[in-house]
C-alpha cells in the first residue's frame, strides 16, 4: 500500500444505528469509529432509528446525530408494531433518510450497523452511496436468533456486509450471502502501564447474563481453586444472574477464593490487578475483553466459543484456548498459566505485542481502503 | 482496436478513449451459435458490482447471428464491450479463449461461455481475494443450474473444495483442486501470469479445460480459493426431448465413433497432464489424479458397458487398458473395492468376470460373482489369484472380505441374476389368441454355495408397477424350472403375460420384474439383468383394464440399472388426447387433490402430531393399573435391567400387563409382552396410560409423565467419562435450554445406583434429588453375582461352539463416533487367532452402533456376538475381559475375573473428548496396555494377571459397585410390586 498519510478523500459517512446512545457493544464501536473517522477529516453523522431503551452517556461529540423517531409521532418514539401504519412510518422516517443522503457529496458511505436499522434504510434512496451492512456478532449466535434469517433477507443488495473475521463470513457466504466481508473491531485502549503481573489474582469481565457463562467459571474454579489455595478469582461485572451465581459460589464452596467485585468504570484497573484473565462465555463476537486484557499484557484463558476469539488468541502463543463448555479443559489451562510465572510472563508480553495488530490506525486504514475498493 | 481486421470499422465501432484506465477485470464471453443467449451472458458481466469489467467477446466463427449481437451489444456498451471474431470455426473453445486472452487488458482475466451468467458479486470477489492475498488465481464455486427442471435444481460444483476462503502456496497442498476442479471458468487469473507463463488452450482436442487448468494450477506461485459463487453453469438436461428409453437402445454406430472419439481425447489430455506433472516433478499429484481416475472417471465408462456391443467394448478397453498400464498400482487401495476390482479385470481383459463386476458397480448392494474362499480370505472370483506376474496384487484387489458378504444369510442377499434367454411370443403382435407368453431364462449367482445343492428351490416371477407407495397392482408366475448348477442357479419360466397382467392403464406405464428365490423356505429376491444388448426385444398384446385406447401392447425395456422392465406402449393418437388430459385442467386438479391428500397424511405422521395426540388426547385417559412399559436402550434392545426386572417378575408370577418398546425389529423380544414400536401409536398410547414406566436410558424427551405414572429409570452403567451436565454439551446450553432439559430428567421418580460414585458422579449431574436414589444395585448384575458362586460354564458356550478346553476371552469396546458405520479392530485379528487359538476364543461384542465384520480365516476362533440382545450373558461366560473405557468394566469387576485395559488412544479419549470422573490408569483392576504386543503379552497367562490384581478387583468392585448384593430386582418388586403377588 502507498505510503501517503492521507491516500483516501474525504467522505461522508453516514453511520445507521438502532439508536445513537443504546448502552452497549455496538453503540460503543459506533462512536469509537465516529471519533476516529472525524480524526481522519471525514464528516461523520450518527443517525439512530428509535431513542434507546437503557441511554448511555456520550459527552460532547465532534459530530452531528439524529434520531428518526424523535419522539414527536403519534406513538412516542416508536414505530408502529404491524400493518398499514408502521409501513407509512417506515416510509416517511426513511423520506428523512433520503433528505439526509442526497445533501451528501459523491463518494459518501452508509454504514448499517445493526441489521434492525437496514429495513429503513433500504426504503430510503441510496442510489450513488455505497451502503454498508454490519452483523457485530458471530454467525453462531446469529443463527440463534430471528436476526439470521433478517441478514440474510435484508442485507442482501448492499453492497458489501461486513462481520467480524473471515471465519463468519465464509459461514454467511455459505447461505448464499455473497457480499459478504469481514472488518475487525478496533482495539479500544492501549494502556500505557502493562499490568506487572505480581498479584495472585485471576480476572473475569463481563455482565453477570448467561451469556457470559460465569456458572461455567465457577464450575471451573471448583476444579483449579484447590490446587491453588493463594489465589483469588475477581468476578468484575453486575447483573441479572447475580443471585444465582453467588448461590452457586458457595454450594461449591468457593467463597474463600471468589471476590464479587462489582461493575468497575476502571477497566484497565481491573487488569492491573490481574496476572490472568479468564473468559468463559456461551457466545462472543469479538470480545474487546480479551483485546483489553492483552493490551494489559494479561495472558488469556478462555472458550473457544466463536472465530473472533481464536482470531484475537493464538492459542499456546499468547493465550491459551478450552473446547466451548469443557470446564475441566478450562480449568487445566487455568492452571498452567497459574502455576509457571515464565509461562504468564512469556504469554503476557506476547499478547501485549500481537494485540497491536488491531490499533485504531491499522484498522481506520483498513476501512478506507475499503471505502476505496467499493468504489471501483 | 477491438475490431476484426477483416471489416472497415463502420460508425458503430467504438473508439477507444487512449485515456481510459485498464479496467480490474476482464472476462472473456466465448460465443458460437447461440445468439439468443449472448446477451444474457454479457448483461451479468455488465451487472457486476465491480464497475471496473469490460466484455470481450469472442465468436468463434458463427453461423447464425452471434457476431452480429456481439457488435450490437459492443456498440450499446462503448468501452466496456468488444467484438471479436476468429478467422474461421475452430470447433472447440480453446482457440476463442486464447484470442480473448491476447485481446484482453484488465489486470486480470476470467472466461465466461455464452450459455452461462456470472454471480452479480463474482468480480468483486474475486478481485478482492486477489489483490488481498496477490494470488495468481483465485477459484470460487461453480453451480450447476438445471433451467429446465421445474423446482430450479441446483447442484454445487464439488462444494467441499469451496467451504472456507483458503491460500495455498501451492496446488501440492491441496491435490484435490487439480484432480477435481478441472474448470477454467469459474477462475480469476492474473493476466500478467497467464502471458508470463504463455497459458494457453490446448486446440483441436477435447476436454481442453482439464489441461489448461493443470497447467495453470502448476504455474501458480499462489492460488485462493473463495467460498463464495461466482460462476453459474447452466444444464438443459433434455436437449430435443429425448427419452429415457434410448439409453438402453445400442448407440448406433456413429454414436458409439463420438464416443469413441470422445473417449479417446479425454486420455490423450490425462496423457499430457501425467506430463505435465511428472516436467513439474509434482508426481504426488499423479498419485491423487489416479485415484480419481480409477474411482469417478472410468466408472462412468464402465457403467454404459452392458448397453454396448463386442465392437465398442473391444474399442474401448483397448483405450482404456493402454491408459491404466500408466496407473500407480498402490492407487487401488484407496478407492472402494468394487472400483478396484472392475479396473484390474479391465486391464486383465477378463470380461466374463468384469461385466457382472459392473453389476456390482451400478447396484452397489448386489452380489454378483461366485465369490471364492481361499486361506480364510474371501475373493471376487478364483481367477487371478495364482498369476505368477501379479498374483500379489490380484489378491489385494479382488479381497472382498471386508465387505462381509460371507456373514450374511442368503435372506439378506441381493443375487445377481442373469437373463440368458428371453423370447416373445412368435406370432407377433396383435392377434389375441393366447400369443402373449414369453419365455424367459437366467441364472441367479450362488456366492460361496450359499445354496447348498440339495436345497429345496422354488421360485415365482413378479411384475409390479413402478411407483412410489404401495405396490397395490402384483402379477405373478411361476419359474416351471430351477436347476442347482454349482456357482449358479439356472431357472427357466413361461409367463402369459396377455392373460395373466392386467395393468390398469394410463396411471401404471411401466413394470418392473423380479424373481423371489426360496431356498429351503428362506425367500431371496432378485431383478433380471439383461447383460447383452439387443437380448430383449418385441412387443406383446396386453389388455389393459381402464381403457385398451391408451394402449394395447406392452413391450419390454432395460432400466438404467440394467434391470428387464416392461413398458405400455402408448397408441401415438389415443397417448396425445391423454397427455392433454393430465397437463390440462382435468390432470392439474387430480394431481393437486392427489398432492394435498399426500401433504396431510404427511402432518398426520409427524412427529408434532403425535405428541400433540400423547398429550391431548391419549393422557386424558385414565391411568391403566398394573400396566408396565419396558424399554432398554432407546427399544434397540431387549436386555439390561428392564429385562432383568421384567423377568423377575414373570418369575414371581406377579400379574400385570407387560409392555415392550422396540425399535426397528421386534425379534428377539419376550413373547409373552405386548409389542409396540417405539413412536407408534400404541406406543405412545400404553406410555400415557401406564401406571410404571421401566426404562434404562430415556423415553421420548418430549412425552410429559403424568403424576400417576412411576417411572423407575434403572440406567445402564456407572460413569467413567463425564455425562450430564458435567459434559460441555450441556454446560453449553442456554439457561431455558437447560431448564428444559431438567424437566425430562425430573421425570426419574427413581433412579438406580450401585454405589456412592454413582451417587457423587451421575445423580449429580443429572441434578436428581436425594430421595428418587434407590440404592439396591443394577438387577441386571444379579445374574453376575450369582455366576460368581456357581462355578462350571453356561449353556451359552455349547449354543456358541466353544470347545471345552478354549478358555472363553471377551473383546467389549466402548462406542466411537466414525465416518463410517464399519468398526475397524484395533488389532489384527488373524494375528489374534494365529497366537492364541489354541487357547482362546475370542468374543467380540461391538457396540450396537458400530459394525464389525470377520474374516472367515478366524472361525470358530473369533466369534462375532454383536447382535446378542444382553451382554449379561456374555460376561458371564468369558473368562476374561478385554475392554477400554466401557462401563461393562464396573459390572464385569463383580465375577472376580481377570481384566484387560487397551486403551491404545488413551490421551485423545481423556483429555480431547469431554473429560473423566477418575484416572483410570490408577484405578484399573487389571493392566492397562497401549498397544498391541503388550495387550498379547498380557494375555500370556491369565492365572498370573487374576492373582496380580485380585487386590485392586476387590478395591475396584467395593467403590464402585458396593450395592450389587444379588438381589436388585427382587428388591425392586418388594418396593413396588409387592402387591401383585398372586395370593
Amino acid at each position: 500500500m502507498t505510503p501517503c498519510p492521507y491516500p483516501y478523500p474525504e467522505r461522508d459517512i453516514f453511520l445507521v444505528a438502532n439508536s445513537v446512545n443504546e448502552l452497549g457493544g455496538v453503540a460503543s464501536w459506533s462512536h469509537q469509529m465516529a471519533r476516529l473517522l472525524t480524526e481522519r477529516g471525514h464528516r461523520v453523522h450518527v443517525v439512530g432509528i428509535t431513542p434507546p431503551e437503557i441511554a448511555m452517556e456520550l459527552g460532547d461529540l465532534p459530530y452531528p446525530t439524529t434520531t428518526l423517531y424523535d419522539g414527536h409521532e403519534a406513538h412516542g418514539g416508536r414505530p408502529p408494531r404491524l400493518g398499514r401504519a408502521r409501513h407509512a412510518s417506515m416510509r416517511a422516517k426513511a423520506a428523512r433518510l433520503t433528505a439526509l443522503f442526497r445533501a451528501a457529496r459523491p463518494g459518501a458511505i452508509v454504514i448499517v450497523t445493526q441489521v434492525w436499522a437496514m429495513e429503513w434504510v433500504e426504503l430510503a434512496d441510496t442510489t450513488g452511496l455505497t451502503v454498508i451492512g454490519m452483523s457485530h456478532e458471530s454467525y453462531e449466535y446469529s443463527k440463534k436468533s430471528s436476526r439470521f434469517r433478517r441478514v440474510l433477507k435484508h442485507y442482501e443488495k448492499a453492497d458489501r456486509m461486513l462481520v467480524l473475521t473471515r471465519e463468519d463470513a465464509d459461514l454467511w457466504i455459505g447461505q448464499g450471502l455473497n457480499n459478504t466481508s469481514f472488518m475487525p473491531n478496533p482495539l479500544p485502549f492501549i494502556p500505557a502501564e502493562p499490568s506487572p503481573r505480581t498479584e495472585k489474582a485471576v480476572v473475569s469481565i463481563g455482565r453477570l447474563h448467561d451469556q457470559k457463562g460465569i456458572d461455567m467459571l465457577l464450575d471451573t474454579w471448583a476444579e483449579v481453586a484447590p490446587r491453588h489455595p493463594d489465589w483469588t478469582l475477581r468476578i468484575y461485572g453486575s447483573g441479572e444472574d447475580e443471585e444465582a451465581l453467588r448461590t452457586q459460589c458457595t454450594a461449591l464452596g468457593l467463597d474463600d477464593s471468589v471476590a464479587w467485585m462489582g461493575r468497575t468504570s476502571d477497566v484497565p484497573g481491573a487488569l492491573r490487578g490481574a496476572s490472568v484473565f479468564v473468559q468463559s462465555s456461551r457466545g462472543e463476537g469479538f470480545p474487546l475483553a480479551l483485546m483489553e486484557a492483552m493490551a494489559s499484557a494479561v495472558p488469556c484463558a478462555a472458550f473457544d466459543c466463536a472465530p473472533g476469539v481464536h482470531e484475537i488468541i493464538r492459542d499456546g502463543e499468547d493465550g491459551l484456548l478450552a473446547a466451548p463448555g469443557n470446564t475441566g479443559e478450562l480449568a487445566r489451562r487455568l492452571d498452567t498459566l497459574m502455576s509457571d510465572k515464565q509461562v504468564r510472563d512469556r504469554m503476557g508480553d506476547a499478547a501485549r505485542v500481537n494485540i497491536q495488530r488491531y490499533t485504531t490506525d491499522e484498522i481506520v486504514r483498513r476501512w478506507e481502503e475499503l471505502f476505496g475498493f467499493l468504489e471501483r | 482496436m477491438n475490431v476484426d481486421p477483416r471489416r472497415s470499422p463502420g460508425p458503430e465501432e467504438p473508439h477507444e478513449a487512449p485515456h481510459t484506465a485498464a479496467p480490474a477485470v476482464s472476462v472473456v464471453v466465448i460465443v458460437y451459435n447461440d445468439e439468443a443467449r449472448l446477451p444474457t451472458a454479457v448483461r451479468s458481466v455488465l451487472d457486476q458490482t465491480l464497475r471496473s469489467v469490460e466484455v470481450v467477446i469472442v465468436d468463434d466463427r458463427s453461423t447464425d447471428g452471434s457476431y452480429e449481437v456481439a457488435r450490437r451489444l459492443a456498440a450499446e456498451h462503448p468501452g466496456r464491450v468488444r467484438a471479436h471474431r476468429l478467422p474461421e470455426n475452430s470447433g472447440g473453445c480453446g482457440a476463442p479463449r486464447n484470442h480473448g486472452i491476447q485481446r484482453a487488458r484488465g489486470d486480470h482475466v476470467m472466461f465466461l461461455d455464452s450459455d452461462d451468467v456470472l454471480e452479480r458479486n463474482a468480480c468483486r470477489n474475486m478481485l478482492e481475494a486477489a489483490e488481498t492475498t496477490g494470488a495468481d488465481l483465485v477459484s470460487g464455486l461453480c453451480v450447476r443450474v438445471h433451467v429446465d427442471a421445474r423446482s430450479g435444481k441446483e447442484v454445487k460444483w464439488y462444494p467441499w473444495l469451496y467451504t472456507r476462503t483458503r491460500t495455498l502456496d501451492s496446488i501440492s497442498e491441496l491435490p484435490d483442486l487439480l484432480v477435481f476442479d478441472t474448470l477454467s471458468t469459474n477462475k480469476c487469473y492474473r493476466r500478467d501470469f497467464l502471458l508470463a507463463n504463455a497459458l494457453e488452450f490446448p486446440v483441436g482436442i477435447h476436454y481442453e479445460d482439464l489441461l489448461f487448468s493443470a497447467q495453470a494450477y502448476a504455474a501458480a506461485r499462489r492460488i485462493t480459493l473463495i467460498p463464495n459463487r461466482v460462476y453459474d453453469w447452466n444444464v438443459v438436461d433434455n436437449p430435443g426431448g429425448a427419452g429415457e428409453a434410448d439409453k438402453a437402445a445400442a448407440k448406433s454406430i456413429s454414436n458409439r465413433r463420438a464416443e469413441i472419439a470422445n473417449f479417446t481425447h479425454r486420455m490423450e489430455i490425462h496423457r499430457r497432464v501425467d506430463q505435465l506433472l511428472a516436467d513439474r516433478g509434482l508426481a504426488e499429484l499423479k498419485f491423487h489424479k489416479d485415484v480419481k481416475f480409477l474411482k469417478h472417471d472410468l466408472v462412468l465408462h464402465l457403467r454404459d458397458l452392458p448397453f454396448r456391443d463386442a465392437a465398442y467394448r473391444q474399442e474401448f478397453a483397448a483405450i482404456a487398458r493402454a491408459y491404466l498400464e500408466s496407473i500407480d498400482p498402490a492407487a487401488y487401495a484407496e478407492i472402494e473395492p468394487i472400483h478396484a476390482i472392475c479396473a484390474y479385470l479391465l486391464r486383465k481383459g477378463d470380461w466374463d468376470n468384469l461385466l457382472p463386476a459392473v453389476d456390482t458397480l451400478t447396484n452397489r448392494d448386489k452380489i454378483s460373482a461366485p465369490l471364492v474362499e481361499r486361506d480364510g480370505r474371501i475373493y471376487w472370483c478364483a481367477e487371478h489369484l495364482d498369476n505368477p506376474d501379479d498374483g500379489v496384487l490380484a489378491r489385494r484387489v479382488l479381497d472382498v472380505t471386508e465387505l462381509g458378504y460371507h456373514t450374511r444369510p442368503v435372506g439378506r442377499m441381493f443375487l445377481r441374476n442373469e437373463l440368458t434367454a428371453y423370447q416373445g411370443p412368435s406370432g407377433g403382435v396383435g392377434g389375441s389368441g393366447g400369443g402373449g407368453t414369453v419365455r424367459l431364462a437366467g441364472r441367479i449367482t450362488n456366492p460361496l454355495g450359499v445354496v447348498p445343492p440339495g436345497a429345496r428351490l422354488t421360485g415365482e416371477l413378479e411384475f409390479a408397477a413402478r411407483r412410489k407407495g404401495v405396490r397395490f397392482q402384483v402379477f405373478r408366475f411361476p419359474v416351471a424350472t430351477l436347476r442347482h448348477e454349482g456357482e449358479t442357479i439356472a431357472w427357466e419360466a413361461a409367463a402369459d403375460l396377455t392373460r395373466g397382467l392386467r395393468p390398469v392403464g394410463i396411471v401404471d406405464a411401466v413394470w418392473d420384474v423380479r424373481l423371489h428365490l426360496q431356498v429351503d423356505g428362506v425367500r431371496t429376491t432378485t431383478r433380471l439383468t439383461a447383460s447383452e444388448p439387443g437380448l430383449v426385444t418385441g412387443q406383446l398384446p396386453v389388455r389393459p383394464r381402464l381403457t385398451r385406447l391408451v394402449a394395447d401392447r406392452i413391450e419390454p425395456q432395460i432400466s438404467s440399472r440394467g434391470h428387464l422392465a416392461f413398458r405400455l406402449v402408448p397408441d401415438k393418437k389415443a397417448n396425445a388426447l391423454v397427455q392433454r388430459g393430465i397437463h390440462g385442467a382435468p390432470g392439474r386438479l387430480a394431481k393437486s387433490g392427489y398432492r394435498r391428500a399426500r401433504a396431510v397424511r404427511r402432518t398426520l405422521a409427524s412427529g408434532d402430531t403425535k405428541i400433540r395426540v400423547y398429550h391431548e388426547v391419549f393422557s386424558r385417559l385414565p391411568v391403566k393399573k398394573r400396566l408396565v412399559v419396558f424399554e432398554s436402550h432407546l427399544g434397540r434392545q431387549y436386555s439390561d435391567s428392564p429385562r432383568a426386572l421384567y423377568e423377575e417378575m414373570r418369575r414371581q408370577g406377579l400379574r400385570f400387563e407387560a409392555v415392550w418398546a422396540y425399535a426397528d425389529s421386534a425379534e428377539g423380544f419376550p413373547e409373552d409382552a405386548v409389542l409396540v414400536r417405539r413412536w407408534s401409536m400404541p406406543y405412545l398410547k400404553a406410555l400415557a396410560r401406564a401406571e410404571f414406566w421401566i426404562d434404562n436410558q430415556s423415553y421420548p424427551l418430549k412425552l410429559t409423565k403424568r403424576p400417576g405414572t412411576t417411572y423407575i429409570q434403572t440406567w445402564h452403567g456407572s460413569a467413567l467419562k463425564r455425562m450430564g451436565f458435567d459434559e460441555p454439551e450441556w454446560k453449553l446450553r442456554s439457561r431455558g435450554e437447560q431448564a428444559a432439559q431438567q424437566r425430562t430428567l425430573d421425570r426419574f421418580d427413581r433412579f438406580l445406583v450401585r454405589s456412592e460414585h454413582d451417587v457423587r458422579t451421575l445423580a449429580r449431574a443429572f441434578r436428581l434429588k436425594e430421595r428418587t436414589l434407590l440404592r439396591v444395585g443394577y438387577p441386571r448384575n444379579d445374574a453376575l453375582v450369582r455366576a460368581r458362586e456357581t462355578p462350571g460354564r453356561p449353556p451359552l458356550a455349547a449354543e456358541l461352539g466353544i470347545p471345552e478346553d478354549r478358555k472363553v476371552l471377551l473383546y467389549a469396546p466402548t462406542f466411537r463416533r466414525r465416518e463410517q458405520r464399519r468398526f475397524e479392530l484395533p488389532f489384527d485379528v488373524e494375528r489374534f487367532a494365529d497366537t492364541f487359538g489354541d487357547r482362546y476364543v475370542l468374543l467380540v461384542r461391538s457396540h450396537y452402533l458400530n459394525h464389525v465384520v470377520l474374516p472367515p480365516s478366524v472361525r470358530g476362533r473369533v466369534v462375532d456376538v454383536s447382535s446378542h440382545h444382553d451382554v449379561t450373558p456374555l460376561l458371564a461366560l468369558a473368562d476374561g475381559l478385554i475392554t477400554d473405557y466401557s462401563s461393562v468394566m464396573f459390572d464385569y469387576a463383580l465375577l472376580d475375573r481377570p481384566m484387560f485395559f487397551f486403551a491404545y488412544d488413551y490421551d485423545e479419549y481423556v483429555h480431547e473428548g469431554r473429560g473423566t470422573y477418575f484416572d483410570l490408569l490408577e484405578r484399573a483392576p487389571g493392566p492397562v496396555v497401549r498397544t498391541e504386543d503388550d495387550l498379547y503379552a498380557a494375555l500370556g497367562s491369565l492365572q498370573q494377571q487374576s492373582a496380580k490384581y485380585s487386590g485392586a478387583r476387590e478395591r475396584f468392585v467395593a467403590d464402585f459397585g458396593e450395592y450389587d448384593k444379588g438381589h436388585a430386582a427382587e428388591s425392586v418388586v418388594d418396593q413396588f410390586f409387592a402387591h401383585w403377588r398372586r395370593t
